[in-house]
């Protein structure tokens, strides 16, 4: 029984797989086409299917670094650090990674200040007494 | 008694006749020896003079019939010799001295051979008593190591080496080409030195360097095994590679020339103050030879050498000769590899330091270098590490001969260049055909962007830790990015692999008595 059930966990996961892979292989197929229109020139068959096959075991290899390196640093969750570091090989990629990363940094700091400043006009209306209070308490 | 002793005749000739054909499979060991005595032992009375049974003359036969012959004649002598022989209870009895004299009989016989089984059996009597007489115990080395078994099996005692007095050692020995006729020193001893001092080097960090070093021990301990036929090749390649490297960075066309100086030009007190290996200098060719070796061998030495460009006090090449070590057993027959250990700022004045340095870090020396060293007029150095602390100063100052050093601090190229050099000079080893200049020249390149990245990363792996020091976990991280450490082989299976004892004690938690962990987790 239990091999019947490892079994079909087995066909669900290899199943899972193939859904994975079919999708990356439709991505993969349209980013061809983009790039065969734009540079005139033609994509077989086969080159997408290799390049999809080789995108595939390159995410799998990404999320294992991404994993050792998350823990390697002692943190449990994967960080845009980690994400740097596995693109420092290719200059253009750390680049472009990097300044994703800055706008994102940027976005949220705005988006926090934003926050913040809806909470401290809706905190000095109703909220400043008991301020004072969580103050005085503190000291 | 005639018709038994007849019979027993009989039974003890088929008897023999049944050790020799066995017997020729065994070897002459006392043991077999005795055996034989006791299967083949007629048994006849103390009265009887001659009782012996004159089987075929075999050799082996011989000693037993020998021994036979010359135990009826020792019954004749006075037992005064009496050798305590624990033979066969059934055989022996009380009174049958002739058997326990036997065994010194036969020893004798086993040291004097078998020209005297050759005599005819007529003068057995003779002849073995005159043997007899010699009786002689004829293992004299066995009673004193019987005596003192732990004296004479100790290992010779070896001190840690002290890095700093190794450098200095280093800086004084000059560029002498020790002697490459000793074969006897065996590199292995000096392995662990030599990987210590090797993981410092390329990378001038001392921390870092362990995966190279893994790559580079798994070499070196192959490169022990087959030393002699290495240094035969590796002579031949490496003449061939100096030829082929003219145009290597930095070493001029000097090299080559220099380099077949060098080897006809051992014993000579090399001039060899100048410039030095790095070929920058390059005015002598022997020293760029030798500087060609050093830097092909001693990719450690970067750090080192910087050091000793610094001091230049007191050359003793020594101090490389333990890192050499590893890369001299590799396949450099060349003299000039002695000189390679020098640093590339030492001058030749280093030749006489170097020589006098070479007693005392002869037990470090791998067997060449020694052997080479040899080849100055200085007694060959006693394989003890023991010495090598304090010998240096006396030997150093004894020696020194008053030549100028070169100053000058070497440009940071060159110790890089030197240790891509060492690598690519293995590389055309492992290749085992003869390879271009311009194929080494981009094995270097490769290697050299291959410990780029490699420093790189672990720097950047440090630094994702939050920490400035690069420690083993990143060097973790790292080989399981390169596939070598993976799920199933640890780290610990690498060490153990492929590190010497010395350095898996340093890396992987061991307990010790007193309950303490090295090193402490």
């Amino acid at each position: 029984m239990m091999e019947e059930e490892e079994g079909a966990e087995e066909q669900q996961r290899f199943s899972y797989r193939q859904r994975l892979k079919a999708a990356v292989h439709y991505t993969v197929g349209c980013l061809c086409e983009e790039v065969a229109s734009d540079k005139e020139v033609q994509f077989s068959k086969q080159t997408i299917a290799a390049i999809s096959e080789v995108t595939f075991r390159q995410c799998e290899n990404f999320a294992k670094d991404l994993e050792m390196f998350a823990r390697h640093a002692k943190r449990s969750t994967i960080n845009t650090e980690d994400v740097k570091l596995l693109a420092r090989r290719s200059n253009s990629l750390l680049k472009y990674i990097t300044e994703r990363n800055e706008d994102i940094a940027q976005f949220n700091l705005e988006r926090k200040a934003k926050k913040k400043k809806k909470l401290e006009d809706e905190n000095k209306n109703s909220v400043e007494p008991a301020e004072a209070g969580a103050v005085e308490s503190e000291d | 008694m005639t018709a038994r002793r007849r019979s027993h005749k009989a039974r003890s000739i088929d008897r023999l006749a049944h050790i020799q054909a066995g017997g020729h499979l065994e070897e002459q060991t006392p043991r077999t020896l005795l055996k034989n005595i006791l299967l083949t032992a007629p048994e006849s009375s103390i009265v009887l003079p001659e009782s012996v049974v004159k089987p075929v003359p075999t050799p082996q036969v011989v000693q037993t019939s020998r021994r036979e012959s010359s135990r009826g004649s020792l019954e004749l002598q006075l037992p005064e010799v009496e050798p305590s022989t624990t033979l066969a209870p059934g055989l022996l009895a009380p009174g049958r001295r002739k058997q326990r004299l036997r065994l010194s009989v036969f020893q004798q016989g086993m040291d004097q051979g078998l020209p005297l089984s050759q005599e005819p059996y007529g003068n057995a009597d003779a002849s073995s008593i005159t043997s007899s007489l010699n009786l002689t115990f004829a293992t004299p080395l066995q009673p004193q190591s019987v005596k003192r078994p732990g004296l004479a099996r100790r290992p010779p005692t070896r001190r840690a080496v002290d890095v700093g007095t190794f450098l200095q050692d280093m800086q004084d020995t000059s560029l002498a080409l020790a002697p490459p006729g000793d074969s006897l020193r065996t590199p292995v001893t000096t392995l662990p030195t030599d990987t210590v001092l090797e993981d410092t080097q390329p990378f001038s960090q001392p921390l870092l360097g362990r995966s190279p070093t893994v790559q580079h021990s798994l070499p070196c301990p192959s490169h022990s095994g087959a030393k002699d036929v290495e240094r035969a090749v590796g002579h031949r390649t490496w003449s061939s590679g100096p030829r082929l490297q003219n145009s290597g960075p930095g070493k001029p066309a000097q090299l080559m020339a220099g380099k077949v100086e060098e080897v006809d030009a051992l014993a000579l007190g090399f001039p060899n103050t100048s410039s030095n290996i790095s070929g920058e200098d390059g005015v002598e060719p022997l020293q760029n030879g030798v500087g060609e070796e050093a830097e092909g061998r001693m990719k450690e030495g970067l750090s080192m050498r910087e050091v000793e460009e610094a001091t230049e006090a007191q050359g003793s090449a020594r101090a490389e000769e333990p890192e050499e070590h590893t890369e001299v057993t590799e396949a450099e027959g060349s003299q000039g590899a002695i000189e390679a250990k020098e640093p590339e700022g030492s001058s030749g004045d280093e030749d006489t330091p170097g020589r006098t340095a070479s007693p005392e870090l002869a037990s470090s020396t791998p067997e060449f270098l020694r052997a080479r060293r040899l080849q100055f007029p200085e007694p060959a150095p006693p394989p003890s590490t023991a010495v090598l602390t304090s010998e240096p100063p006396e030997t150093l100052s004894a020696r020194l001969p008053p030549r100028t050093r070169i100053p000058g601090p070497r440009p940071r190229q060159d110790p890089y260049k030197t240790g891509l050099n060492h690598y690519a000079k293995l590389f055309s080893f492992y290749a085992k055909m003869p390879m271009e200049k311009k194929s080494l020249e981009m094995v270097e390149k490769c290697l050299d962007k291959y410990f780029q990245h490699l420093c790189d990363d672990l720097e950047v792996f440090a630094a994702h830790a939050g920490r400035k020091t690069v420690r083993p976990e990143d060097l973790e991280l790292l080989m399981r990015r390169q596939g070598l450490v993976t799920d199933q082989v640890s780290l610990h299976v690498l060490v153990e692999r492929h590190l010497p004892l010395e350095y898996r004690q340093l890396l992987i938690p061991c307990a010790f008595s007193g309950n303490s962990v090295f090193p402490a987790q």
